[in-house]
């Protein structure tokens, strides 16, 4: 690890100003930055923690019924406390990683960070949530660009996530052997506009949702509706964790048992 | 006998201290004021070096001292590494190539050290590291455990490390032609990696003229002979100690370059230094495990008993030969290469190749488990394609119990056993007769269910002779051992061994271990053979100690028929109240100057070896739609004679399984075609977890040793001897409905996956 300024904000408005300085890096909970810088891979000049900001940090319910939850919460609040609202969201959480993982990685550090086998990516474009910045609202669509890529723009920062409860919902994980990462992640959601189907781990443009099995779910939300359909083959994941193949099998696999668990 | 003593299952007494901190592992207690040293590794497979570049590096801040294998020669040191050779089996010599502490002319792995950086922080030693300019002329990556291409080593122009042989070859041949049935078997057995919980670490230290090295090794003496060696100076130069050890499994059993670089610089700077591997760096520098593939070729008679045998094996040697390299899979390998079968008529063939890798050595059971992983799946192929249930062909095949004490085909003399026996408790304690049950309630489910059974026999190794030194203290005893605890707890089983003896409290036990300077000699640990010969050398001197102590109260109270009572721990005069601890005594000898009574060393060699064997059955279920493997029962019943302490031969066989279940399930060393370790940290290297492990039922069906006079059986490496064949013949099982007749660990999700769709195809054509 190289030499590095540490800030610690007690508001947004102090975070905004310390990340425009120069190689300014925000900090969630570290839990991919801090190994990188670890290994002298990233050498950020100031980092920025995110994790004394009270305001960004906690879960609630706002008066539409979305379930918010603040961009600094580490996933084993979220497992706790969203527990009541949507457990769906709260069991994906408290199956992040190993309990230190959850006590200290964050939604907004693993949003902003958009690993293509993370799991909250699928959770936020499984249920259309809007991702909150210091700026602007981002709907979960617009927000996940490709493998590491999202549509913030340097130095903003996720304040807050709020998602939408849908009537029928399930995660299936099927882990990495090694990184218990995602391999392959299907987050399939019924709302009463309709189904979502996002899926992590499988794609090399990160998260994506499976539109073909979206519609044949919302012509008859059942495991056989998925039956007769493929995976899209050609832009899977292929390494030494599993064929570009296997991940287009496990897709259907792990989609077809998130419908009937749900 | 008391609750304390043998056989009893006591806690182990060290566990207070690891659990709360205590422990003192190398990094713990180096000196706070020691510089930091940090190795500058080839971050390529293959290449000639065309320019090494450290001068901007040694003006960098803070750095004392860097060591190029230019600077070794500049010292008058020997670049080489220490290595045991093996003959060929024409007798002839095989080529030798030098193992270099530094590396020379060419780098031939990702992960070989090149220079040695020592600065004042950690942190200034990787920023000089930085500096350091390495050119090479790359060269492509030999990677096939298969002889000829990409050139290593000139001495050695098909990559053959050596060819070993052994047995009749033309006997074998005549042998199988003969035989009314042959079946020939193909496995790998697949690379590991050690992965140690803390991996390895030294620091040295000079103390006056001579030089401390403290190390997380497994014995100190091999080492100290060694440095002393490579220094140029007399051995009482040298003290080498192992403080708290966090694993070994045979990876920490031999010399590393980094122990010899530490000394060394410390010995320039005239100031103590320091080295932690971190985990990538340990997993590509530390020793590997297996990786070798074996056609086994089994001639049965008429009646499926065993009439000639043949294993011809190809191993991975890594880069280069490393201390053991050359003798896992030949000489130890062929220890156990019939197991428990009776056939004399053999032939077995063992070439070691080089290939661009990390150097391959000991790891947890070295040899042997590669041995009977190859044979019992094998003997279960062989089962299945002659259409004999499994275990009957097992049985047909045993040494019978009238044939011990029974001279194996490969010259090992087995003392006892009782197969049958062993074999019938498994087959009751697994309930192999409700298999078929849990099979069809599992197919109900889409699963396929597999049974897989290893009837493994261990030959234990190491040095057979061993030393204990007791001293009676005013509180208590101190035992010095030449055995190094790695963390199997020998502190408490020694222990026990001595309460038995002499009454003692545990508590009051002190042993002391892994120090050159108190300890003259001993074998270290390694080959499951720690309690067995220091326990019978403790014996021993126990023995003398209590004998003179019995002598000279006899005369110095005039009492000739007192006596030791070993329960109390006192002795006595038959009627009359005459009660002295052995406390006391000792301090009587030592007021009457006799401190000869009071510290006492015997020296003890086994007679013979104890050969611990067992029968190991796996049942798991198949995913059909994920590939994934989740054993489901796991039934030992291991033959280790006497057990010492039942709790702790049963941690060691748990522990043993799960390295087996890791090897055949989740551990899956992988290179990319330059020769980068693709899998270099835990994110894609998989290490068993608690969740990957079933409950493991554990049973003894003890026949004692008569090698030993403790009647035991060495039950360090058993587990996992039984592990790798159980869980890859039960995968086999359920496969073997689908037409899949190779199958090959390690069993993950993606590669059964593949086997899944390859029966598919065979099912299409």
């Amino acid at each position: 690890m190289y030499s590095f300024e540490f800030a610690k904000p007690k508001t947004i408005d102090e975070a905004v100003a310390a990340l425009a300085g120069e190689e300014a890096q925000a900090l969630g909970g570290g839990q991919t930055l801090l190994p990188t810088m670890k290994q002298r891979l990233a050498a950020p000049a100031t980092l920025v923690s995110l994790n004394s900001i009270p305001e960004m940090i906690g879960v609630c319910v706002n008066d539409a019924g979305h379930v918010c939850i603040g961009g600094a919460t580490p996933h084993a609040v979220v497992a706790r406390e969203a527990a009541a609202h949507y457990p769906a969201l709260a069991a994906l959480a408290g199956h992040i990683g190993d309990p230190a993982v959850r006590n200290r990685g964050t939604i907004g550090g693993s949003l902003a960070n958009n690993d293509p086998s993370a799991c909250y990516p699928a959770a936020a474009l499984g249920s259309g949530a809007v991702i909150k910045t210091n700026t602007r609202d981002i709907a979960a669509d617009d927000y996940f660009l490709g493998m590491f890529e999202t549509a913030l723009n340097e130095g903003e920062i996720i304040t807050e996530v709020r998602f939408p409860v849908p009537q029928k919902v399930n995660y299936q994980k099927f882990v990495q052997p090694a990184s218990r990462f995602a391999l392959v992640g299907v987050f399939v959601a019924k709302y009463a506009d309709g189904v979502r189907v996002a899926v992590t781990g499988a794609s090399s443009d990160g998260v994506f949702r499976w539109a073909e099995a979206e519609a044949a779910l919302n012509a008859d939300f059942s495991k056989a509706a998925i039956d007769a359909l493929s995976p899209p083959e050609g832009t899977m994941i292929s390494d030494l964790h599993g064929t570009d193949a296997y991940r287009a099998h496990l897709v259907k696999v792990m989609t077809g048992r998130a419908v009937a668990a749900a | 006998m008391s609750k304390f003593g043998t056989s009893q299952p006591v806690t182990r007494l060290e566990d207070t201290r690891f659990l709360t901190g205590k422990g003192r592992y190398v990094d713990d207690i180096a000196p706070a004021h020691a510089l930091h040293a940090f190795v500058f590794r080839s971050t390529a497979a293959h290449g000639v070096i065309t320019a090494l570049d450290v001068s901007e590096a040694r003006e960098a801040p803070g750095v004392h001292l860097i060591l190029t294998a230019a600077d070794l020669a500049e010292a008058g040191l020997k670049n080489a590494m220490k290595y045991s050779p093996v003959k060929n089996g024409d007798g002839s010599r095989p080529p030798l190539p030098a193992r270099p502490i530094l590396a020379e002319g060419r780098v031939r792995f990702v992960g070989e050290p090149v220079a040695f950086v020592v600065a004042e922080t950690l942190a200034e030693a990787k920023d000089a590291a930085e500096l350091i300019v390495l050119e090479l002329d790359d060269r492509p990556a030999k990677l096939d455990i298969a002889p000829g291409g990409e050139v290593l080593h000139e001495v050695a122009p098909d990559n053959v490390a050596y060819d070993f042989a052994m047995g009749d070859a033309a006997a074998t041949e005549a042998a199988l032609a003969g035989a009314a049935h042959v079946v020939t078997h193909t496995s790998h057995d697949n690379r590991v990696i050690v992965n140690s919980m803390e991996p390895r670490g030294c620091y040295a230290e000079p103390e006056g003229e001579r030089i401390h090295l403290a190390v997380n090794g497994q014995g100190v003496w091999g080492t100290k002979g060694e440095l002393a060696k490579w220094l140029g100076w007399p051995e009482d130069r040298v003290r080498v100690t192992n403080p708290d050890v966090g694993g070994g499994f045979g990876m920490k059993g031999m010399n590393y370059p980094e122990n010899l670089l530490v000394a060394q610089a410390a010995r320039m700077l005239g100031h103590p230094v320091r080295w932690m591997g971190e985990r990538t760096e340990s997993m590509l520098s530390d020793n590997g495990g297996r990786d070798l593939i074996v056609t086994t070729t089994l001639g049965f008679d008429a009646e499926l008993r065993l009439v000639a045998f043949r294993t011809d094996s190809l191993s991975n040697m890594g880069a280069y030969p490393s201390n053991f390299g050359m003798n896992i899979q030949s000489s130890l390998y062929s220890k156990v290469l019939t197991g428990t079968y009776d056939v004399q008529t053999y032939h077995f063939r063992n070439r070691g190749i080089y290939t661009s890798t990390t150097q391959i050595d000991a790891y947890r059971g070295a040899g042997r488990p590669e041995a009977i992983y190859a044979l019992e799946r094998a003997m279960d192929f062989a089962a299945r394609e002659l259409g004999v249930d499994p275990l009957e062909l097992r049985r047909r095949n045993f040494i019978a119990r009238a044939q011990f004490p029974y001279r194996s085909a490969t010259g090992e003399l087995y003392d006892v056993g009782d197969f049958h026996r062993v074999l019938a408790r498994a087959e009751a304690c697994a309930d192999l007769a409700g298999f078929a049950e849990r099979r069809a309630a599992s197919e109900a489910e889409g699963k396929l269910r597999g049974l897989g059974l290893c009837y493994y026999i261990e030959s234990i190794l190491g040095d057979p002779s061993e030393t204990a030194t007791i001293e009676i203290t005013q509180t208590g005893a101190k035992v010095y051992v030449g055995t190094q605890s790695n963390g199997q707890g020998h502190e408490t089983v020694y222990a026990q061994l001595l309460h038995d003896q002499t009454g003692l409290p545990l508590d009051s036990i002190e042993i002391v271990q892994g120090d050159s300077d108190l300890i003259a000699h001993g074998g270290g640990t390694g080959g499951s053979r720690s309690v067995t010969v220091q326990g019978m050398a403790m014996r021993a001197t126990a023995e003398t100690l209590i004998t003179g102590l019995t002598a000279f109260l006899a005369e110095d109270m005039d009492r000739a028929d007192i006596a030791f009572d070993a329960e109390e721990g006192v002795f006595r005069a038959p009627g009359s109240n005459v009660v002295v601890t052995l406390i006391e005594a000792a301090g009587r000898a030592r007021a009457a100057g006799r401190g000869d009574l009071v510290q006492v060393t015997e020296t003890q060699t086994l007679p013979g070896r104890s050969y611990p064997n067992g029968c190991h059955i796996t049942e798991l279920e198949i995913d059909r739609d994920t590939g994934v493997v989740r054993i489901d029962r796991y039934t030992v019943v291991d033959d280790f004679g006497n057990l010492m302490n039942p709790r702790l031969a049963e941690g060691q066989v748990h522990g043993g399984v799960v390295q087996g279940i890791g090897q055949a399930l989740t551990e899956h060393v992988v290179f990319d075609a330059e020769g980068q370790l693709l899998t270099a940290t835990f994110m894609d290297y998989g290490m068993p977890r608690a969740d990957d492990t079933p409950f493991i039922a554990f049973y003894t069906e003890a026949v004692p040793s008569t090698a030993n006079p403790l009647g035991m059986k060495g039950c360090g490496e058993a587990g996992t001897v039984g592990a790798l064949a159980a869980v890859a013949n039960a995968v086999q099982d359920a496969l073997w409905p689908l037409g899949l007749r190779q199958v090959d660990m390690p069993f993950t999700p993606a590669r059964v996956w593949e086997m899944l769709q390859h029966a598919e195809r065979i099912a299409a054509e």
